[in-house]
């Protein structure tokens, strides 16, 4: 059991971020070297100026005008869609900040679980024990699946009447009418139990990658000076996964942002708009009903609120950071 | 990036695809000549039309290329070539790429959608195509082909539609002594009430497009009210008619004739386990293979309000407007309509009723799909989906008044009315968007 967990997490750091030496290089070899490194980004490059940057700056222009793919002209209205969404009573403002609420109670309801749990799920797994290797498959297993198998399965097993988990809960004496997909608070119950059930196997990997690259050594001295379990947690293995953290916070912080299909495909954003979240409003606005230009306005504000937040999020952990180096 | 051979390598790999991407789009030029002859012949230069269509599930993906491929034998010079993909991304992408020319010369469209097109200036006015054909309102049920009808032009032709239908497991109704089929208020709420004496909730209700709005249109257009003014320039779902619709809906719920919190799709789960009696659905569940095992018939929607009515919707062959529609494709493509319209009995198999009278009227169709019978009963009542540009922005507000209502979040007076507030707020903003 032992060697075959040493083969899944292929680079073994010595230390968690950070970095290998610099190989030492001349002038002439070192032009020669990135020209082919150039060469070989080109094709992502390319795909990644066509694909987003070029999308991201003709959405810039787009939300300034009242854009419509069905007019050859465009009529420049300034900031007009961002006035629009910050004037209270206009057709967008009231619905964009519900969906943007709605996405943010999914972010604070749904990161801490998607941090947490796999956290513990990555120390178990870290553990000597038998079947570890397919315990991690396990973990992992539901991420694979696309969001659409998600959606029916789940539809089944939280129908109100005739789902699954309402009988079972009916077999051992609990309330067996819960409307998990129809009404408050029971839709966010099961939007974030099913987002963590289906994401969580990502963050287990990673977590348990960045268990592995703390230096046992450190175990070993912290069990000499006399630590237990909790205080080789708390000493060790926490402030050895703190860059791992950073980046696992911030990526699962935006992917919760982004969450689009558990409500589209489970609760249709109800009850009324309660799980609207702010893509499945944003998609709406733009695609289906060609109002691209505020749709466009409406992404950028969701941008620079992520932005703020990332830029939180860093600034939270650096110093943490510089705090634990004292 | 400080090296200067790299730039010109980026650059140049650019500059390649760029000519390859530009080079794929070269422009088909409208050519003269050709045209279609009273008897429906095309008698141009070969030409390729392309077909795209939403066709994607049940029967379709197997009867579809069957047509296709047999239309195409008997044409020596027409080629059709399908394109099939979700409703949803013919939605998103055709109106980008009828403005690019690089759109289909044929497409079906469901009837919510045709005005968004017309008003977009995406359809061709088809006016002198159906005359071409031969054809006029009477060889459509009543009330479908007005709605190809947009600002005094004719956009499209009738392919199917699809009214909604009582649903019922027999064998549960069995359980309360009943046999006969509701038909009217009176015996509707007598099963329900026997029903729900034997320990069934009757119908279950849900707050979601499928199918709680089918049921509420149907309730409100027979209570007299309808959803939008005869202009569309207010919504009016909110009526006496309306509420009454909906107040009927919820009572389902109050009086225990449907349990609370129907989830989307579970009242037709249960239908099919057994678990309750009618189901509100469209004709598409006919061919519902779950069934199967089931003792079950399909009756008219039962006369709750003042008069007969049911919703139904329906779809529709249209004529794009490419930039530079080659009229020699817009013809060969309208002779394909019409012969697929004359070829649709077929098309019974994928739970959607012919359009084409002709067609639906002949004795054969109903031998072979006998459940089709109530459906085609209640078409001369039937009601079709509203026509207006971005109307199904301000469908969604039914939807979601529904949705409040029976998830006791609002009183149905009360979230009928907001839901109208909202969605004349978005027939303004259509007016300025499409233009009125």
């Amino acid at each position: 059991m032992t060697d075959t967990r040493a083969i899944v997490v292929a680079p073994q750091r010595t230390s968690a971020g950070g970095r290998g030496p610099r190989p030492s290089r001349g002038k002439p070899a070192s032009r020669r070297r990135t020209l082919t490194a150039y060469l070989f980004l080109a094709p992502f490059l390319l795909l990644f100026l066509t694909f987003v940057v070029g999308p991201a700056f003709f959405g810039i222009w787009m939300s300034l005008t009242n854009w419509s793919p069905f007019r050859d002209v465009q009529d420049f209205v300034g900031l007009q869609n961002y006035i629009d969404l910050f004037t209270p009573g206009t057709v967008t403002s009231a619905d964009f900040w519900k969906s943007m609420s709605v996405t943010g109670i999914f972010i604070l309801a749904s990161v801490p679980f998607l941090v947490v749990v796999p956290l513990l799920v990555a120390i178990l797994l870290n553990q000597r024990i038998r079947g570890a290797t397919t315990f991690r498959t396990i973990f992992f297993a539901p991420y694979v699946l696309g969001v659409a198998v998600i959606g029916v399965i789940w539809g089944y097993i939280l129908d109100t009447q005739s789902g699954i988990l309402n009988h079972l809960m009916g077999l051992i004496g609990l309330p067996s009418n819960l409307p998990w997909t129809v009404d408050v608070p029971w839709v966010w119950v099961s939007l974030v139990g099913v987002t963590v059930w289906w994401t969580m196997g990502l963050n287990t990997i990673i977590f348990l990658a960045g268990l592995k690259g703390i230096n046992t050594d450190l175990y070993e001295a912290a069990s000499i000076d006399g630590a237990g379990t909790r205080h080789k947690f708390m000493n060790v293995t926490i402030p050895g996964l703190r860059p791992v953290m950073t980046f696992i916070t911030t990526t699962t912080i935006l992917a919760s942002a982004n969450m689009f299909g558990q409500s589209y495909l489970l609760t249709k954003g109800g009850p009324g708009t309660e799980t609207r979240t702010v893509i499945m409003y944003i998609a709406d606005q733009g695609l289906s009903q060609n109002n691209m230009a505020p749709a466009a306005a409406m992404s950028y504000v969701l941008f620079a609120a992520l932005a703020i937040v990332s830029v939180l999020n860093f600034r939270l952990q650096r110093e943490r950071v510089e705090k634990g180096a004292k | 990036m400080n090296k200067p051979w790299a730039r010109r390598a980026i650059g140049a790999s650019i500059a390649l695809v760029i000519g390859i991407a530009a080079s794929g789009c070269s422009a088909s030029g409208a050519a003269s000549g050709g045209g279609v002859t009273g008897d429906g012949e095309y008698t141009g230069p070969d030409v390729n039309v392309t077909f795209w269509h939403g066709w994607t599930g049940g029967a379709a993906p197997t009867i579809v290329p069957e047509l296709i491929q047999k239309f195409n034998a008997e044409h020596e010079n027409i080629t059709v070539k399908a394109v099939p993909q979700e409703w949803g991304d013919i939605t998103a992408k055709m109106p980008l790429a009828i403005k690019a020319g690089k759109g289909p010369d044929v497409a079906v469209l469901h009837g919510d959608d045709l005005a968004t097109y017309a008003a977009q200036n995406l359809l061709l006015d088809a006016g002198g195509i159906l005359d071409g054909l031969g054809y006029a309102a009477e060889d459509f049920p009543k009330g479908v082909f007005d709605k190809g009808n947009f600002r005094d032009a004719q956009y499209a032709v009738p392919w199917s539609v699809t009214p909604l239908g009582l649903y019922v497991n027999k064998t549960v109704l069995a359980k309360a002594g009943i046999t006969e089929i509701p038909t009217d208020e009176a015996s509707y709420t007598a099963a329900l009430e026997a029903l729900k004496g034997a320990g069934v909730a009757g119908e279950w209700v849900d707050g979601y497009v499928f199918t709680g709005t089918f049921e509420f249109q149907s309730l409100i257009w027979q209570f007299g009210g309808d959803m939008y003014n005869e202009d569309v320039t207010e919504a009016t779902f909110n009526s006496e008619a309306g509420v009454k619709a909906l107040t009927w809906m919820t009572d389902m719920v109050k009086k225990g004739y449907s349990p609370a919190n129907v989830a989307q799709d579970g009242n037709i789960k249960a239908l099919i386990s057994g678990e309750t009696a009618f189901n509100w659905n469209g004709v598409w569940q006919t061919t519902n293979t779950a069934f199967d095992d089931l003792d079950w018939v399909a009756a008219p929607v039962p006369q709750i309000g003042d008069e007969k009515a049911v919703w139904s919707s329906s779809t529709h062959w249209v004529f794009p407007e490419n930039k530079g529609q080659d009229k020699n494709k817009t013809a060969a493509a309208s002779v394909f309509v019409k012969w697929m319209n004359d070829n649709s009995l077929g098309w019974a198999e994928t739970g959607e009723l012919p359009a084409a009278n002709s067609v639906r009227e002949d004795p054969a169709l109903l031998e072979q799909y006998p459940n089709l019978e109530p459906f085609m009963s209640q078409l001369e009542y039937a009601h079709y989906e509203t026509v207006s540009p971005g109307i199904s922005e301000a469908n969604a507000q039914i939807t979601l008044a529904l949705n409040q209502a029976l998830t006791g979040k609002k009183d149905p007076k009360a979230a009928l009315d907001d839901a109208a507030d909202k969605a004349n707020q978005i027939i303004t903003q259509n007016q300025a968007k499409y233009g009125d």
